[in-house]
């Protein structure tokens, strides 16, 4: 009887498990011949991005109307999660059919991206189309720009910038920092925040983060890496520990000392906080990327300010790089999907998509053009602090030292520094955390270097 | 056997035929064995090779070279790699983290879970709804136990921080100073472990027969006497299991960290998982990640060698 049930169950087991493998067959082969019918009209591109919230839903708008408006071809976004993993994702597939023809890779992956060799110059199709690059802000695309050449159309583009809370400031009747603030205009708006609220307002934040390790740099036109920050060669060593980067983490670490700063740590978390004390009203400025601008003005009751990134004093600000991702198309494609691939990038620079990118997302406007379009002009009236990111893009030079680090291992380096001003935070000595951190960069670089056969 | 009958006398014909016959019938079946077992074992032979002993060989040789940036070993260092990590001090305070991790872990799992189990293996009115709640967490997925010890942890508006703020203590940045970070990771990871624990040192303790409890009690023992010397030896090869599970466990702690410090702050909660993961899938330096995934094995094995040698010994079965 037992001995019965115990083959029925098996039976019944079986049977399951064919139902499931038929399930599985069935839809594999169903799924093939719907593919292949939508890609017999128009051909596919596989668009691989690595944005969520906001931005997510305004790049599907884009894609979508793309679609919409040509029958050569068909879009495909796919989400490929953070941006870390997703450039090991884009290499690990090349030449395989999972590979995508257009992709958004992050600001420190250039020069990694480029080095693999795995790409087609968007230079090539901008010289092909006579396509008017000049229209396109000059500050980005030197950052994915390398001898002239232009790797990859920079799209995602972010400003690091100061916000401060004016309401606070006039409630303490603190004159706001300037347009282009020095280290120490910034020590006296913390410091008379945190005497006025007798220690109820914290001034002022720098978050751990080895972005803006190297925005500090770029400020104040110091070279991290060799060879003009690599855009004059291959770099073989790194400099953390010049006059002005001792300064800068100095003046950090004296205000930290002194309680007018405060350290929210490094990661998800750290900015978490601070965009959360500040908008609470308890921390009166912090530096951030400008794509923040979107959470801190909705359900903002104070009034938002922002400024330039501060800068040393007793010398002029060099300007600072941007942030964000570009967006690259692979050499493992058909001339015609990477055709079809570049007509998507044109249509995502047009004055009248970026300028929508921008009222979505906090993103920079890069046309020219887009200062113009009606949505961003309602923007600026809305919030006229808005306006400052743009400006300051449009108002530094680029140069060597503020047009990114064409350097592969940038990853590394950011850990790197950030383990370094971890320690300074926390009072160790500035120029012993930072040759520490300089030591082990430069025998990665030599690794690195070694490995590639530079 | 076969020897045996393959020599038999020349004129009784149908004889050999027979032996031959059998003979054959003997290879066959010795044939079919190997065929059968190939055929019973080779799924699970092609499966492990290509998903165990494949990758296990590669890493051995992508330990020994250096990578380029589209990840191929392209120029031999021997153990060089080994030599940079062990000794570089980032490397050396990894492994200290790692040691304080996971002593911490498998200690207090071990202590709290078999607590939870003596207590909960008494008759009580409503005890099964402590066993439920107990064993709980072990259908809590990791993601969800980050998000929740994360908001506890919360310099501002977290539970710790209320309570403290309550009493008045000082205020403890529990995720971003070294010191608390770690306790906070391990405090996370015993609870995730509770359920699973508990759940097993509470079936064996049930499993102990009961006569032993009523003739210690006759001979007069105190029930602490009983719990070291009845209730310990008849459940060690219980903890002994857990402890080698949760050991093994521990040192492969992934999802917590990474949601929780990624490593930080200073690199004080930076495991050799972690660090593996960061080198391997962020700084995409697969010679160094390696090497590291070795070390890490080579640790583990020693490790799970040791307590099979020394704690297997006081296991009574």
């Amino acid at each position: 009887m037992t001995h019965l049930k115990g083959r029925q169950r098996l039976l019944a087991l079986g049977g399951l498990f064919l139902v499931v493998l038929a399930v599985f067959v069935g839809w594999s082969v169903m799924s093939k011949p719907a593919a292949q019918a939508q890609g017999a009209k128009r051909t596919r591109i596989v668009f691989w991005h690595e944005m969520t919230g906001p931005a997510q839903q305004q790049l599907d708008t884009f894609v979508k109307d793309f679609n919409h408006s040509q029958h050569k071809y068909e879009v495909v976004p796919e989400f490929e999660g953070n941006y870390n993993e997703a450039v090991q994702k884009i290499i690990n597939t090349h030449g395989t059919d999972a590979s995508p023809a257009v992709f958004q890779s992050m600001d420190i992956s250039t020069s990694q991206i480029h080095h693999t060799g795995y790409t087609t110059p968007v230079q090539k199709f901008i010289d092909a189309d006579h396509y008017n690059v000049n229209q396109i802000a000059a500050g980005a695309r030197a950052f994915y720009a390398n001898k002239g050449t232009q790797l990859s159309m920079p799209f995602n583009t972010s400003q690091p910038v100061l916000y401060y809370n004016e309401t606070l400031l006039k409630k303490y009747h603190i004159t706001p920092p300037p347009v282009n603030p020095s280290y120490s205009d910034i020590t006296r708006v913390a410091t008379q925040l945190m005497d006025r609220s007798h220690k109820q307002v914290q001034g002022m934040t720098v978050e751990i983060y080895g972005w803006l390790f190297e925005q500090f740099m770029a400020n104040a036109g110091v070279s991290l890496a060799n060879h003009q920050d690599g855009h004059a060669g291959t770099p073989t060593a790194v400099n953390f520990t010049s006059p002005s980067t001792l300064t800068t983490m100095k003046w950090i670490q004296d205000n930290l000392k002194r309680g007018d700063f405060v350290n929210y740590g490094a990661g998800a978390n750290a900015q978490n906080n601070e965009t959360a004390s500040f908008l609470s009203g308890r921390l009166g400025m912090f530096l951030q990327s400008s794509a923040s601008i979107g959470q801190l003005t909705t359900g903002n009751h104070d009034q938002l300010g922002i400024t330039y990134y501060p800068h040393p004093d007793g010398q002029k600000s060099n300007g600072v790089a941007i942030g964000g991702a570009s967006l690259w198309i692979s050499n493992d494609k058909s001339a015609h999907v990477q055709r079809g691939a570049w007509d998507f990038i044109k249509y995502l620079m047009t004055a009248k998509s970026q300028a929508q990118w921008q009222v979505a997302t906090g993103y920079l406007a890069l046309n020219q053009g887009s200062q113009k379009e009606a949505v961003l002009q309602k923007l600026y009236q809305k919030l006229p602090a808005t306006k400052v990111p743009g400006e300051q893009l449009r108002a530094a030079t680029p140069n060597a030292t503020n047009s990114g680090i064409f350097l592969q291992g940038l990853i590394q380096e950011r850990n790197l520094t950030q383990t370094a001003m971890e320690q300074i935070y926390n009072g160790s000595d500035i120029k012993k955390s930072l040759e520490t951190a300089e030591k082990s960069m430069n025998s990665y670089i030599q690794g690195n270097n070694r490995a590639n056969g530079y | 056997m076969a020897e045996m009958m393959s020599t038999p006398k020349p004129q009784s014909t149908p004889k050999p035929q027979v032996a031959e016959r059998e003979k054959q019938r003997s290879f066959n079946l010795h044939v079919n064995d190997k065929y059968y077992a190939l055929a019973f074992l080779g799924p699970s032979l092609l499966v492990l090779g290509v998903f165990v002993f494949y990758p296990m060989l590669r890493t051995l040789y992508l330990s020994l070279f250096l990578t380029n940036n589209v990840g191929r070993p392209t120029v031999f260092v021997g153990l060089k790699n080994y030599v940079n990590l062990l000794t570089s001090s980032a490397y050396q305070a990894s492994l200290q983290a790692t040691a304080v991790y996971v002593i911490g872990v498998v200690v207090c799992t071990l202590v709290i879970g078999l607590l939870l189990a003596q207590m909960a293996v008494r008759k009580l009115a409503g005890i099964q709804w402590f066993r439920t709640i107990f064993s709980a967490t072990m259908g809590v997925s990791v993601s969800v136990a980050a998000i929740f010890w994360l908001f506890i942890f919360s310099p501002s508006v977290g539970l710790f921080d209320q309570i403290g703020k309550l009493l008045h203590l000082p205020l403890v940045q529990w995720l971003t100073t070294p010191g608390p970070a770690m306790v906070a990771v391990i405090i996370s990871t015993v609870w995730m472990n509770l359920g699973f624990t508990f759940l097993i040192l509470f079936g064996a303790l049930q499993m102990v027969p009961q006569p032993l409890y009523e003739a210690s009690a006759i001979e007069g023992a105190s029930p602490r006497y009983q719990f070291f010397h009845v209730t310990l030896p008849m459940i060690s090869p219980t903890l002994f299991f857990t402890s080698t599970v949760t050991l093994i466990g521990a040192f492969k702690s992934f999802g917590l960290i990474d949601l929780m410090t990624a490593g930080g702050p200073n690199n004080a909660t930076n495991l050799m998982v972690y660090q593996v993961y960061r080198d391997a899938f962020l700084n995409g330096n697969y010679g160094l990640a390696s090497a590291e995934s070795v070390i890490l094995a080579v640790i583990i094995a020693l490790f799970t060698l040791l307590q099979f040698k020394f704690l297997e010994k006081r296991v009574t079965y």
